[in-house]
C-alpha cells in the first residue's frame, strides 16, 4: 500500500498575544482502516477564461455513487497572483468559501448526494471571479474513482 | 497588521511512479487585499459524547451569522481520535463535505453566508403601572413607574438569550432582532411567548418579519457516542 501524508503548519507571531505555531500531519487511509490510499486523479492545472461554474471532478457519475462515504481528499489552490481574484468553491451548489490568490484548501470529500435533491451528487465546483484568465490546481487522492462509460452517439 | 501563514505539504514516495512532494504556503489576508487577517477564535478542543448511539447530536462549530459574510475566513478542524474507525462528519448547511477519521484534519475557506434574522417591534402603550411586568424569552421586565417610555427603555436594557434589542433613545417602541438566522414559525413563537401582567397596559407586537435559515453554518457529528475529541480554529476577518 502507498503511504501518503498531508501536513499543515499554521504560524503567526502577531495574530495573537501568544505565538501561533500549529502543526498537524495525517496519513491518508481508506475509510475506517489503516490501509493507505492508493489512487489519485493526479494534479491538474487549468487556466480558466470564463466565470462559468466548473465541475472539477466530472468523473463522479450522477446516479452511480460507487465511492460515496469512502475516503477522498481534495486539494485546490488558486494560483492567481492578483489579490482581488478568487475562485468560489461549492459543494452540492452550496458555497464553501472563496479561495483568493495563493489560497488553498484541503478537505475530505464524502461524495454524498445533495440533501436538496438537486441532482448534484456531491459535485465540487469552482467559479473564477473574472474572465481574464485564472490558474487553478487541484487533485483528489482517494480510494477509487468511477469513470464514465463510453459516450455512445446514436443517430 | 498580523502576518499569518498556512503551509500544506503533501508527500508520498509510492502513491505514484513519480514522487509526490507538494508544498504550498498561503499568507492569510482579508478578502481581495494584501492586508493580513487579524481575528481568530483561538484553537479550541472539545470532547463529544452521548448516552447512546441514538442520542448522538451534531455540534455547531461556527454560526455564519457571527462572522463576516464573504470574508476570507479559514476553518481548521482536526479529529484527534486514535481509533481508525471513528470519524466526524463535517457538514455545511446540511450538505456533507466529508468525514474526518482519526488524525485527519481539514483546512478550508469559509464563506459564512448567513440567512436573515427575524425581527419584530413591541410597542408599550396603554396605562402601565409600577410593578407590572412584560415577560419575553424568559426575561421579565418590571415597570418602575407609570411612564411607558421609561418602561420601553428598561425593556431595551435587559439581556435576552435569543434576541438583541434596538431602542431609539425615546418613545415606546423596542425592536427585537433574533440572534441567529432561522426560517419560519418563530414569529408565531415570539408573539405567543410574550406575557403581560398588567391591568390596562398593552405591548403590541408588530412589524414582525420571518427570517431565513443560515446557508453555511458548519456542524460536525461524531460517529460514536463514546468520547471523541476534536480541535478547531477559525481565522477570520
Amino acid at each position: 500500500m502507498a503511504t501518503t501524508t498531508a501536513a499543515i503548519t499554521l504560524t503567526s507571531a502577531d495574530l495573537l498575544t501568544d505565538a501561533l505555531s500549529l502543526s498537524a500531519t495525517n496519513t491518508l487511509y481508506k475509510a475506517g482502516t489503516t490501509v493507505g490510499l492508493d489512487q489519485t486523479t493526479g494534479m491538474a492545472r487549468a487556466f480558466l477564461t470564463a466565470t462559468t461554474v466548473v465541475d472539477i471532478f466530472p468523473q463522479l457519475i450522477e446516479g452511480s455513487i460507487a465511492f460515496e462515504n469512502k475516503s477522498s481528499w481534495v486539494y485546490i489552490c488558486n494560483k492567481s497572483e492578483d489579490e482581488t481574484e478568487f475562485f468560489t468553491v461549492k459543494i452540492c451548489e452550496n458555497v464553501i468559501g472563496k479561495l483568493y490568490a495563493g489560497d488553498f484548501l484541503w478537505m475530505p470529500w464524502s461524495m454524498r448526494e445533495s440533501v436538496n435533491a438537486n441532482n448534484h451528487h456531491g459535485d465540487i465546483t469552482v467559479a473564477p471571479s473574472v474572465d481574464t484568465g485564472m490558474a487553478i490546481e487541484f487533485t483528489c487522492i482517494n480510494e477509487g474513482t468511477e469513470y464514465p462509460t463510453e459516450n455512445l452517439v446514436t443517430s | 497588521m498580523a502576518t499569518t501563514t498556512a503551509t500544506i505539504t503533501l508527500s508520498s514516495s509510492d502513491l505514484l511512479s513519480d514522487e509526490l512532494a507538494l508544498s504550498t504556503t498561503a499568507t492569510l489576508t482579508t478578502a481581495g487585499t494584501s492586508t493580513g487577517v487579524t481575528q481568530a477564535s483561538g484553537l479550541s478542543r472539545k470532547t463529544t459524547s452521548a448516552a447512546s448511539a441514538a442520542a448522538i447530536q451534531a455540534n455547531v462549530l461556527y454560526r455564519a451569522g457571527d462572522y463576516t459574510a464573504n470574508g476570507a475566513n479559514k476553518v481548521y478542524i482536526k479529529n484527534t481520535s486514535v481509533i481508525a474507525s471513528e470519524f466526524y462528519t463535517v457538514t455545511i448547511d446540511q450538505e456533507e463535505i466529508g468525514r474526518l477519521y482519526a488524525g485527519d484534519w481539514m483546512f478550508t475557506p469559509w464563506n459564512a453566508t448567513s440567512g436573515t434574522k427575524q425581527v419584530f417591534t413591541v410597542t408599550i402603550a396603554g396605562d402601565w403601572l409600577a410593578g407590572e411586568t412584560w415577560t419575553f424569552d424568559g426575561i421579565t421586565a418590571t415597570s418602575a413607574d407609570a411612564t411607558e417610555a421609561n418602561f420601553a427603555a428598561l425593556i431595551h436594557t435587559l439581556n435576552y438569550p435569543n434576541w438583541t434589542t434596538t431602542y431609539g433613545g425615546s418613545g415606546v417602541a423596542v425592536v427585537f432582532t433574533a440572534r441567529y438566522a432561522s426560517d419560519a414559525t418563530e414569529v408565531v413563537y415570539a408573539t405567543a411567548d410574550a406575557t403581560l401582567v398588567t391591568t390596562d397596559g398593552t405591548a403590541v407586537i408588530s412589524a414582525a418579519a420571518v427570517g431565513s435559515a443560515s446557508e453555511s453554518d458548519i456542524t460536525i457529528r461524531p460517529s460514536v457516542h463514546t468520547a471523541m475529541t476534536y480541535e478547531t480554529m477559525l481565522i477570520h476577518q
